[in-house]
């Protein structure tokens, strides 16, 4: 079809564009990458690969959230990775004289027509559903506006994406989808208004063709050539610009999620490389680890990090997508510097998240949870904070007390080590101390348990619960520490390495079988971040615990919960980072608590905005995470029960610092006498009639 | 600019303290010690004076229950840039003479310019250290002292009184000042930099000097103090006590 | 040695303060029971009329320009020297910032046993007993010395001032040793700015500690002092933190109030706190810790989370 000059010219055009431009940015972007420090070995990187494009092609990912605007981008996802074959084949249609694979192929001698038949069919629709999808966004995105592709007020942006560079850059990607696949269909409509006939296997290509009847061959031919050039010749000259567009996100994000973190959730990456001498946390771009860079690169900015994050979803300056949209931007200003390994340090705080922003996150994990390309800011904010933290400056008061009382008493509640088990000598009856005699669990009770007097009782009725149901169990007593969890995400690594030391210590010197804690912080970090060394125990919630007890039989029902209206919130610890869910829902069937679930449950908990994050002396105005939820709670329990018998509301909670936030919530949120926050450990004590002993 | 902070350990108050059998004291096998926070505060003021008119740090303390060596790391983390420990056999409760006078034989060889430290400590009943290192090293001493600049062979230092008056004072180089609160609240130390300093760095060790004074002062007993009154304890929740608290108010026309 | 008390009288921009009274009307008493003298020492310029209202039996008064505003050296000096000629069997001074220069120094310099924190204080069988708070106000120490003469630093507010008032005319005596030359000059006094408001002049206050956490605790406090039309105090971890400004504090190195409320929230009560606030004329506390020294002196107490109870009187309001 193409004649001898369009053939030269097309060579020399791939040569250069492709040859030459783009191969030499994606070798920058290969040697910017690997710049960042070095990550956790990965494993078995082939079969990762293969999974991840098993879940690309399944859109598992981005089905997480946005359920209708994934389906869009199903639509052209699904067009563009079809369009790989349907490219091949324009460049035959160009290249080899007299191929044509219209009306099942019959230009050609020996074509399979049915199954050109079917790739023509698949190649129509999937054509229409792609220009649908990209219309769609690009009326979401410039029409409809929507806000959720914005960034809240303050958040530190680069001076480019606050000039609308993701606007624009959305703007180039979706015109040349638009041009690229609108043209390869109009190519084929013109083909068919050419030979004068409608294919039925190519059914919006023939409805199109009749608008070309009346054109002479001459107009027909030269439409033909023009719509080859718009969709191949277009693909060559925009491949270079796939290395500073988001758009190259369909390439890194199937690398991206065959390389992800392959250690537990729960684990975070070590501070600095294990035996380097580098300081720990990253200062600046090349201090991130170089999956934190990839990321950047996989990011197609599509916000739902931010839908999500506590912190961005009510008004905060934190961003999460900024951080990566962020980081693509400094390297694409600094692109050849930083691939020639001359680019000067580029401070992470001073371009990518302000320290105000680096302080809002409460490390819930919901942003790397929805991100559909394996993404983590998470991971980025943390290592700043270990960064900042070195460098001791701008560390909120609130924070500072609670780290130096920490390292001083073992505990945020700046009481003396020998408090910790007070709370213990009020009770009638005798707790073993782990230290002294061998006990089959171990109660791994946590600072909040330990020393909120808001907690306390709570404390003390686990451990009637436990003593009515024969288990044998100790505590550690003022040999326990604070777990550590949220110092580490806190980013104070030296703080969480001496806690755990002292802790490692006192189970060294304990006899116990595995360990229970009421606490999913300390859950997390002992199950997934201590180093056992060779004595690693099991480590379970109190709701593993309980529920195993009454289906033992070792706990009874005797006072059936059935007047409750209840809803559950999974704390971020035990669900999102753990993936327990069941436990307790199951424990709540047993009580006979009838359960409403949240909109927002299980992966997709909404953070209470605790963790290390309670410490901050200051936070910003406007709702908290925690009245959110507790409105949210509201307004299911009202759909499910009405308006009107509000003084059997429960919000379940399973650790202790929700019960001190979502009650606190409760009263800021005028919803006092409306909805009671109460823990599985009450709900326990009156269904076995416990309370009333 | 030579620049000496003395620090002391004290028994932690975040602890209920007890009391040992006879009564006399406390039970200092029951208790942790910790860094007096006004000698924190002495350290922030030392390292601030040296960031801005230069020298070196010395933290200097008495190793009364080896446990002192965590204090000096952390000392050296936040910028100190000597540590010295003053050891011997010592009793937990050994008194502020004491103490002065081992702390006074060291500093005296180490020729300092100016001398901090915390201006009292929480069980100073023979008084403070800060003066009495003053009066053995035949210097100057201010206390009560929130802030503190060098210029020109002069410490000026504003010094604190009642009603929160403050009065400029200027005082030769050397000298000797209680420091009451630093210019800023004492900076964080990362314990990973704590730890990596504790890995490489040398705490100098001195012997205490020969059985110090003794400070003629014998506590015969100690207690908690006897309440001359009482609060009346309003029982309840948080609810409760606030609308008896509404109640006390109102009921005093203050509402 | 004779047995004699010598009270160390101080003043603060032109007036004699409370402690000095306070110290004569205790030390009359100590006198009368060791069967010796109240000799007051006044350093000062100008203050002949104000040094001339002890009830002591003999008031020193050395006056002189340099002497107008305290002088730590100076104080050490001619205190030392006139010691040396008196040989008085107790030395009382302030636990005050200028007691608190002076005292141990002096203690050294003469080899005079020294006492601190003292807010009792009396005459057994010949010996003098002082009981003194330790750690905060937590401890209460009773001790004793075997030395026939004793420096004493006295807790502000410990003993009632009117008894220390009387009228003894001035003895003017000349300075013991040379003044000048001194190797700590005064050069400036700074009273605290007005700021926003004036703490010691409000009817209510409600003051926040070490409790409070932070920025938002303060936030919570202020916003209840508002309901309740009074104006946030701190205590002086909260002002030393920043999270207030300076002219909030209340205690020995800030200010001290009378009013008619006084709110606590998360404060211990360190006696430095309660020399500022204990002449309020209700004081009620909020505190979690049922040991809190502070429930000794409020009038109310109540151990909660300062938080909850915040919180609860601001929906109650």
């Amino acid at each position: 079809m193409l004649t001898t000059i369009e053939k030269l010219i097309f060579i020399l055009l791939v040569a250069f564009f492709v040859g030459f431009l783009a191969l030499r940015g994606f070798w920058g972007i290969y040697k910017i990458v690997r710049q960042g420090r070095p990550a956790p070995a990965l494993k078995n990187i082939p079969q990762r690969m293969l999974a991840a494009v098993v879940q690309v092609g399944l859109q598992q990912t981005i089905f997480r959230s946005r359920p209708w605007l994934s389906v869009f981008h199903a639509f052209i996802f699904f067009g563009f990775s079809y369009y790989f074959l349907v490219n091949v084949t324009d460049l035959l249609e160009g290249f080899a004289p007299g191929f044509e694979l219209v009306y099942g192929g019959r230009a050609l001698a020996a074509a399979p027509t049915g199954l050109v038949n079917l790739f023509n069919l698949v190649a129509d629709i999937l054509s229409v559903l792609t220009l649908l999808g990209m219309i769609v966004f690009l009326v979401r995105r410039f029409i409809s506006r929507d806000q959720r592709l914005r960034f809240n007020e303050g958040v530190l942006l680069n001076p480019r994406v606050q000039a609308g560079g993701v606007a624009r850059d959305s703007l180039i990607v979706g015109g040349f989808i638009l041009l690229h696949v609108g043209s390869r269909f109009l190519g084929q409509a013109l083909r068919l208004a050419e030979h004068g006939a409608p294919d039925p296997f190519m059914p919006f290509a023939s409805l199109t063709a009749n608008l070309f009847g009346g054109l002479s061959p001459a107009a027909l031919d030269a439409g033909i050539h023009t719509t080859w050039w718009l969709a191949i010749g277009l693909i060559v000259l925009f491949f270079p610009y796939f290395v500073v567009s988001k758009h190259i996100h369909l390439m890194v994000a199937p690398i991206n999620l065959g390389l992800a973190k392959q250690n537990p959730r729960g684990q975070l990456d070590d501070a600095s490389p294990p035996g380097s001498d580098i300081q720990p946390g990253a200062a600046n771009l090349l201090d991130l680890a170089w999956p934190r860079l990839l990321d950047a690169y996989a990011c197609i900015m599509c916000n739902r990090c931010n839908d999500v994050c506590p912190a961005h979803s009510l008004g905060s300056v934190l961003s999460p997508a900024a951080v990566e949209v962020n980081k693509r931007y400094l390297i694409n200003q600094n692109f050849a510097a930083l691939a020639g390994g001359s680019a000067p340090p580029l401070s992470l705080i001073e371009h990518v998240i302000s320290p105000q922003a680096v302080w809002s996150c409460t490390t819930c994990y919901a942003c790397v949870r929805v991100c559909p390309v394996g993404n983590e800011p998470m991971a980025d904010i943390v290592d700043i904070r270990r960064s900042l933290l070195i460098q001791g400056d701008g560390l909120d008061s609130g924070v500072q007390t609670a780290l130096e009382s920490l390292s001083k008493n073992g505990n945020w509640f700046g009481q003396g080590k020998r408090a910790r088990p007070k709370w213990s000598k009020a009770l009638d009856i005798e707790i073993k101390d782990a230290g002294k005699e061998a006990v089959d669990y171990l109660w791994f009770v946590g600072d909040t348990a330990s020393f909120d007097s808001r907690v306390t009782p709570l404390t003390q009725a686990f451990a009637r619960i436990l003593h009515h149901a024969g288990v044998d169990f100790g505590i550690l007593g003022q040999a326990e520490s604070n777990a550590g969890n949220d110092v580490r995400r806190m980013g104070e690594e030296g703080l969480f390495e001496q806690l755990m030391e002292n802790n490692l210590k006192a189970f060294s010197a304990s006899t116990f079988e595995r360990i229970v804690t009421t606490d999913p912080h300390s859950l997390n970090t002992l199950r997934n971040e201590y180093r056992w060394n060779g004595n690693r125990r099991q480590v379970i919630h109190y709701s593993s615990l309980l529920l195993q007890l009454f289906e033992s039989g070792r706990l009874q029902v005797t006072q059936p919960l059935s007047a409750y209206v209840a809803t559950y919130h999974d704390p971020c610890y035990l669900g999102r980072y753990n993936g327990e869910y069941q436990a307790v829902r199951k424990l709540l069937q047993h009580l006979g608590v009838a359960l409403h679930e949240m909109p927002r449950n299980c992966e997709n908990s909404f953070c209470c905005g605790g963790g290390g994050h309670i410490w901050m002396g200051e936070t910003p105005p406007g709702e908290r995470p925690a009245e959110n939820r507790i409105r949210e709670a509201v307004t299911t329990l009202t759909a499910h029960a009405g308006e009107g018998k509000q003084e059997n509301w429960l919000f379940v909670v399973s650790c202790p610092k929700d019960l001190i936030m979502f009650s606190d919530a409760v009263k800021t949120t005028a919803n006092d006498g409306a909805i009671q926050v109460i823990d599985l450990i009450q709900l326990v004590e009156q269904a076995t009639g416990l309370d009333k002993a | 600019m030579n620049i000496v902070v003395a620090l002391k350990q004290i028994p932690s108050m975040a602890d209920e303290l007890p009391l040992n059998a006879q009564g006399s004291n406390l039970d200092f096998d029951e208790v942790d010690f910790v860094l007096n926070e006004f000698d924190e505060h002495a350290l922030e003021q030392a390292v601030l004076v040296k960031e801005k008119s230069g020298g070196a740090v010395t933290a200097l303390g008495v190793d009364l229950i080896e446990a002192l060596d965590d204090v000096l790391y952390t000392a050296l983390a936040k910028g100190a840039d000597k540590a010295i420990k003053i050891v011997g056999d010592f009793e937990p409760g050994a008194d502020s003479h004491t103490q002065a006078a081992w702390l006074a034989a060291v500093i005296r060889d180490l020729s300092p310019d100016l001398v901090l430290t915390g201006v009292q400590a929480a069980n100073d009943l023979d008084g403070q250290i800060g003066p009495m290192l003053a009066a053995h090293l035949d210097l100057p001493y201010v206390g009560v002292v929130t802030g503190l600049e060098v210029a020109q062979g002069v410490a000026k230092v504003h010094k604190e009184f009642a009603g929160g008056v403050v009065a400029d004072i200027e005082v030769d180089l050397p000298c000797v000042a209680g420091i009451q609160a630093a210019a800023k609240p004492p900076r964080y130390a990362p314990i990973s930099k704590i730890r990596q300093i504790a890995k490489t760095a040398q705490i100098a060790e001195a012997e205490a000097a020969a059985a110090g004074p003794d400070a003629g002062v014998t506590l015969r007993r100690m207690a908690k103090p006897v309440a001359t009154g009482r609060a009346d304890m309003l029982a309840g929740d948080a609810k409760q006590v606030a609308a008896k608290i509404i109640d006390i108010l109102t009921e005093r026309g203050l509402l | 040695m004779s047995n004699d008390i010598l009270v160390i009288a101080e003043h603060l921009d032109g007036r004699i303060a409370d402690i000095s009274f306070e110290m004569v009307g205790k030390a009359r008493e100590l006198a009368a029971a060791l069967g010796g003298q109240v000799i007051v020492l006044a350093l000062g310029s100008g203050l002949q009329a104000q040094a001339g209202g002890f009830a002591s039996h003999t008031t020193l008064y050395l006056d002189d320009p340099l002497l107008a505003h305290y002088n730590p050296q100076a104080y050490q000096q001619v205190i030392a020297a006139l010691a040396a000629a008196h040989s008085p069997r107790l030395i009382m001074l302030g636990y005050t910032s200028i007691g608190m220069d002076v005292a141990a120094w002096l203690s050294v310099k003469t080899g005079r046993p020294c006492i601190a924190y003292v807010n009792d204080i009396a005459v057994e069988q010949d010996a003098i007993v002082t009981r003194s708070q330790l750690y905060g106000g937590k401890m209460s120490a009773e001790s004793a010395t075997r030395a026939d003469s004793l420096i004493v630093t006295l807790m502000a507010g410990a003993f009632a001032a009117d008894a220390g008032r009387g009228a003894t005319p001035i003895q003017p005596i000349a300075a013991p040793v040379p003044l000048a030359g001194l190797r700590t000059r005064f050069t400036g006094l700074l009273k605290p700015e007005a700021g926003d408001v004036d703490i010691t002049t409000q009817e209510k206050l409600v003051a926040v500690g070490r409790g409070v956490g932070g920025e938002d605790g303060v936030a919570l406090a202020t916003e209840l002092a508002e309901a309740l039309g009074a104006v946030v105090a701190a205590s002086r971890p909260v002002t030393d933190a920043g999270w207030l400004p300076k002219t909030r504090q209340v205690g020995k190195s800030g200010l001290t109030v009378r009013p008619k409320l006084y709110l606590m929230l998360g404060i211990s009560g360190a006696p430095e706190h309660l020399e500022g606030m204990k002449d309020a004329e209700l004081i009620i506390a909020i505190n979690s810790d049922e040991n809190a020294p502070i429930f000794n002196v409020a009038h109310y107490g109540a151990t909660q989370d300062l938080f909850e109870v915040a919180e609860a009187l601001l929906e109650a309001l």
